[in-house]
């Protein structure tokens, strides 16, 4: 495989979600620009001074416009500084004071987050002024906080929790009733997101995410002073109980991307209603991954316990996803412990009913199946890896003296090369299910000729094969409109590879499957997808499958080792 | 000086005390001050008008400048450097009125823009012509019915009269004035929370730098000045910038308007020079109601510090007040007598502040709310020796560490509150409840004018 763009590796170092920044060291960014233009040499002595700051002994480089945190994120510092309204991927409000600093000549001291960086600055952001302003605001911000943490879904990461650690005061002298918000203390926001707004320690990031990323601004701080409430904008009030506030509103949140709202609250007062009271964030596992639900290849972080996952977080990476990742991605992993999920080998036998087999019966069976053939037709859906399309080419040949066609298959919604792909939302959702549907063109794979689809117009009677492999790995609609029913002759054999779901073998299909290999979902195994943008990113598995599932690899090494020993015999 | 700079007198109009000599009173209370026709017959109206479009604006901010004039809202900003700052860009740029007269005891703006609104409009006009301005915006207080009817008619006539709308009095400038209503806000009255909510968004203010002048409303370059700054304007062209130099000190010029309510013989609007002391304002207004002792003062409005019988041989000047630990504010004088109890005034005080904070920035939100409830339970007598204590503490970590000066003035009467009648506070402790109440016998009326406020 010869791809011209740079290979990513999902980075396997822990980053704290709300942590990862756009801010590069500004040294890197040069030595791109040197790559690419070498000739300009000259032109760099010309170029003007280096804006220099200090922070904490460092010398940091920034780039003019730069505010203190970004430069000390250019500096790998930022952690030094706390936070809660400033977010990397939103715009700055500046209203926590929570990122005090203090810079020398400065009378007081400045909130890192909206004060620009200038040359020669230098900034202090843990002497004795600092800390004593950070306890006011934790002090501040936990007068009217709950302090509910053992029933908080958000303890463990909870930003409040961590700064109160570092900067907290140990007891608390606010010795009046604590603010409570009755209609609010567990508001369902929409079927995704659920508000208590009791926690809320307006911060805003959710409003300014609705503003800017989303655009949907549906999100809105009713009142003013102590009593800001987060109200839906889009509520619309029945004409027949308009006394009544609980009711939910008959529009709530409508964004694709309300998981992201979850994940940008520092604090436990939006909740993605998927993963609350699911897990203890603190025995979850986290394995960087890339979800496969479309083909824009989202970085994410997969959190897990025992091989069972609880949720998937996105991972920053500026060229695919930025800090965000849509909700059907978000939710997408219910798939791989679907209970309708086959995983044992089964075989079609006369009656049209699946028995399951042991896997040495069905291999052998495959294995003479394929010896046999004189025309075998492989197809790879589209949300196979680049790793496994190449063992396909390279293996079945081995396995079979008949004619050997390899195409691919895509089939969610109206795509079924990367050419019909297109964005289906201004961030990042795209029309093609599918996570390697580049990756299997530029392993030069043509895609599945549309007449073997059965209501395609197409009418010409090319489906001569012996033998049909669809192989798969969950995503790809292999067959027509999402089912499994092939245009095939009728003495024809087919195997499907991978991972099916009980709910689509209905009887039609029934009639053509031979037998069922089952195979690894993404999580699963180890690979390589080229996502829509052409970029390929690796990925290795998150967790062990628990099933009887084979990964491809395996299965090739059984057939081709038991095929050697035969010679021996 | 000019013949209307005369010996202070005062004189009972309408039943409000007020200086009858002066640079904006002099006809304040005179029947139809707000038309048109009075204006431009009685205190020679747009005159300085005329005078400045044959004017460079440069001249014009020069003069400004030499006239000492510092901006009226409150922070005192001298008004002739602020105009110099503006951006010399091809951006469009606006003039922006603040009205949103909202600090408890002020109401000078009130009395300016229902009696006189064509001297705002001419000095609006001016500063138009001086910053090269062509759109500009009065941003009223929602509460102010009345004066945006009389400041609506006003515009309409000086429509009428070619002084506004394109090519004014036949020169090439042209300059449009239009009239926003807040929604009640007493956060809007801060320059940049006013331009957001002039922009249709919630008045909260922004972070500085930018300022308004290279960033204001619409993202463009605004200059907002408060009502009396743009009123005493044509005056100062006309008069010219040495007379009016020459009323105040060396640091500030001119007069001022001053709201004195409270416990005061005579309260209502006074036009003195900025060089009286507080004493001298409060035996000009016929001292202290009924014969009674002083107690304490409050200079600058409810966000101002306060003083003590015994501080206030202060001049009223910006400086002066800042050094006695208070400030000027929007001039509000509120006095209160030896029957007043301090922290039931400070409780109602932070009861305005903490229903008013924005709520953005932590401390202020948290902060205001906090302070309320502590001088409201010190009120009804559940004060704890320990909360005494508190109260600096909580006004030392609020203080001069938010977007904006809301919090600082929070904490001025709160803090110089219990700094000077720590005694009163203890006493509230330690009888566990209000000695006012306590020694007076109940009053019927106070515990249920208390439960209305909370």
């Amino acid at each position: 495989m010869s791809f011209n763009n740079q290979n990513i590796v999902v980075n396997k170092r822990r980053m704290y979600i709300n942590y990862c920044s756009d801010k590069k060291p500004l040294e890197n960014l040069e030595d791109q620009e040197n790559l690419e233009n070498q000739e300009n040499q000259e032109n760099q002595k010309n170029r003007p001074l280096k804006n220099k700051i200090n922070i904490d002994g460092k010398e940091i480089e920034f780039l003019p416009g730069d505010t203190i945190m970004q430069a000390a994120e250019r500096g790998g510092i930022a952690h030094k500084i706390p936070r809660y309204c400033y977010h990397p991927g939103l715009p700055i409000a500046g209203s926590c004071r929570m990122c005090n600093v203090e810079i020398e000549k400065a009378s007081k001291l400045m909130t890192a987050c909206s004060t620009p960086a200038s040359n020669g600055m230098v900034v202090h952001t843990n002497t004795s002024k600092v800390q004593k302003a950070c306890t006011g605001v934790m002090e501040f911000l936990l007068t009217n906080h709950p302090l509910d943490c053992p029933v908080c879904d958000q303890a463990g990461e909870c930003e409040l929790q961590e700064y109160n650690y570092e900067y907290g005061p140990g007891t608390s002298r606010f010795s009046e009733t604590k603010r409570v918000f009755t209609n609010a203390t567990t508001k369902r926001l929409s079927d995704k997101i659920t508000l208590n707004m009791n926690r809320c320690i307006n911060c805003e990031r959710c409003i300014r995410f609705e503003e800017t990323i989303t655009k949907s601004y549906e999100l809105v701080m009713l009142n003013r002073s102590w009593e800001k409430e987060l109200t839906l904008s889009n509520y619309e009030s029945d004409e027949n109980d308009k006394d009544d506030e609980d009711k939910m509103p008959t529009k709530g949140l409508t964004s694709s991307y309300q998981g992201c709202l979850a994940d940008i609250c520092p604090v436990g007062a939006l909740t993605f209603n998927d993963f609350r009271f699911q897990k203890r964030v603190w025995f979850l596992n986290r394995q960087p991954s890339i979800c496969d639900a479309c083909s824009k290849g989202c970085n994410i972080e997969v959190h897990f316990e025992n091989d069972i996952i609880y949720r998937y977080t996105p991972i920053f990476n500026e060229k695919v996803n930025r800090h965000w990742m849509c909700d059907r991605g978000r939710i997408s992993y219910h798939d791989v412990e679907d209970s309708g999920r086959i995983t044992m080998p089964f075989m079609n036998t006369i009656d049209s009913h699946l028995h399951s087999v042991e896997w040495m019966t069905v291999l052998s069976y495959l294995k003479s199946t394929l010896a046999i053939a004189k025309k075998v037709l492989i197809i790879l859906g589209t949300d196979s890896t680049c790793e496994e399309a190449k063992l396909f080419i390279n293996r079945i040949p081995s396995l079979s003296k008949g004619e050997v066609k390899v195409c691919f298959y895509n089939g969610t919604g109206d795509v079924s090369s990367s050419k019909d792909d297109e964005k289906i939302d201004y961030l990042l959702q795209m029309k093609d299910q599918t996570a390697n549907t580049k990756g299997l063109e530029l392993l030069g794979i043509p895609p599945l000729e549309t007449s073997y689809v059965p209501d395609s117009t197409d009418n010409t009677d090319s489906t001569d094969s012996d033998v049909v492999i669809y192989f798969r790995s969950g995503r790809a609609g292999v067959g027509g409109r999402g089912g499994l029913e092939l245009k095939l002759k009728s003495s024809a054999s087919l195997f499907l590879w991978g991972v099916f779901y009980k709910k689509e073998l209905d009887k039609a299909a029934l009639k053509q499957i031979v037998a069922i290999i089952p195979g690894l979902m993404t999580v699963e195994k180890s690979g390589t997808f080229i996502n829509c943008d052409s970029l390929s990113q690796s990925f290795t598995s998150a967790i062990t499958h628990k099933g009887a599932a084979l990964p491809a690899d395996v299965i090739f090494q059984i057939m081709i080792l038991e095929n050697r020993s035969a010679i021996r015999s | 000086m000019g013949e209307e700079v005369k010996r202070v007198k005062r004189i009972k109009a309408e039943g409000k005390v007020v200086m009858d000599y002066s640079i904006l009173t002099k006809f304040i209370y005179e029947k139809d001050s707000h038309t048109i026709d009075f204006y431009r017959e009685k205190s020679s109206g747009y005159k300085a008008l005329s005078k400045v479009l044959t004017m460079n604006p440069e001249t014009i901010i020069d003069e400004v400048k030499k006239s000492n004039l510092r901006g009226r809202g409150g922070a005192g900003f001298p008004t002739g450097i602020k105009w110099s700052l503006r951006s010399k860009d091809n951006r469009p740029k606006y003039l922006v009125c603040n009205g949103d007269e909202g600090e408890p005891g002020t109401f000078k703006d009130r009395l300016l823009l229902s009696r006189l609104p064509h001297n705002l409009i001419e000095g609006m006009i001016i500063a138009a012509y001086a910053l090269s301005t062509h759109i500009g915006y009065v941003y009223l207080r929602g509460e102010f019915a009345k004066e945006y009817r009389v400041l609506e008619a006003a515009i309409k006539e000086a429509y009428a009269a070619r002084f506004l709308g394109k090519d004014i009095l036949g020169s090439s400038f042209s300059f449009d004035l239009y009239l926003y209503r807040g929604a009640g806000a007493y956060i809007c009255g801060e320059e940049t929370g006013l331009l957001n909510s002039l922009e249709g968004k919630s008045g909260r203010p922004r972070i500085k730098p930018p300022y308004p002048a290279q960033f204001g409303v619409f993202g463009m370059p605004t200059c907002v000045n408060n009502v009396e700054t743009f009123a005493v304007v044509p005056w100062i062209i006309r008069e010219g910038a040495e007379a009016f130099a020459n009323i105040g000190t060396e640091k500030s010029g001119g007069s001022r308007l001053f709201s004195v309510s409270g416990h005061i013989t005579h309260p209502g609007v006074y036009e003195l020079p900025l060089t009286v002391t507080l004493r001298e304002l409060i035996d000009k207004c016929g001292g202290v109601r009924d014969g009674k002792k002083l107690k304490a003062v409050i200079p600058g409005g409810a966000s101002s510090a306060i003083l003590t019988h015994q501080e206030i041989d202060v001049a009223m000047d910006f400086d002066s007040l800042v050094k006695a630990g208070t400030m000027a504010g929007s001039g509000a004088v509120i006095v209160l007598d030896e029957t007043v109890c301090i922290v039931e005034a400070a409780s109602i005080i932070l009861k305005f502040f903490e229903h008013e904070s924005c709520g953005q920035c932590s401390q202020c939100r948290e902060g205001s709310h906090w302070l309320a409830r502590i001088f409201h339970r010190i009120e009804r007598g559940e004060g704890t020796t320990s909360d005494l204590n508190l109260i600096p503490e909580i006004c030392s970590n609020m203080a001069g560490q938010t977007i904006c000066a809301f919090a600082d003035a929070v904490t001025g009467p709160a803090l110089s509150a219990i700094k000077k009648f720590k005694k009163e506070f203890e006493e509230h402790v330690f009888l566990k409840g209000c000695p006012f109440k306590i020694n007076n016998g109940p009053n019927p009326n106070g515990e249920k004018e208390l439960s209305n406020v909370f």
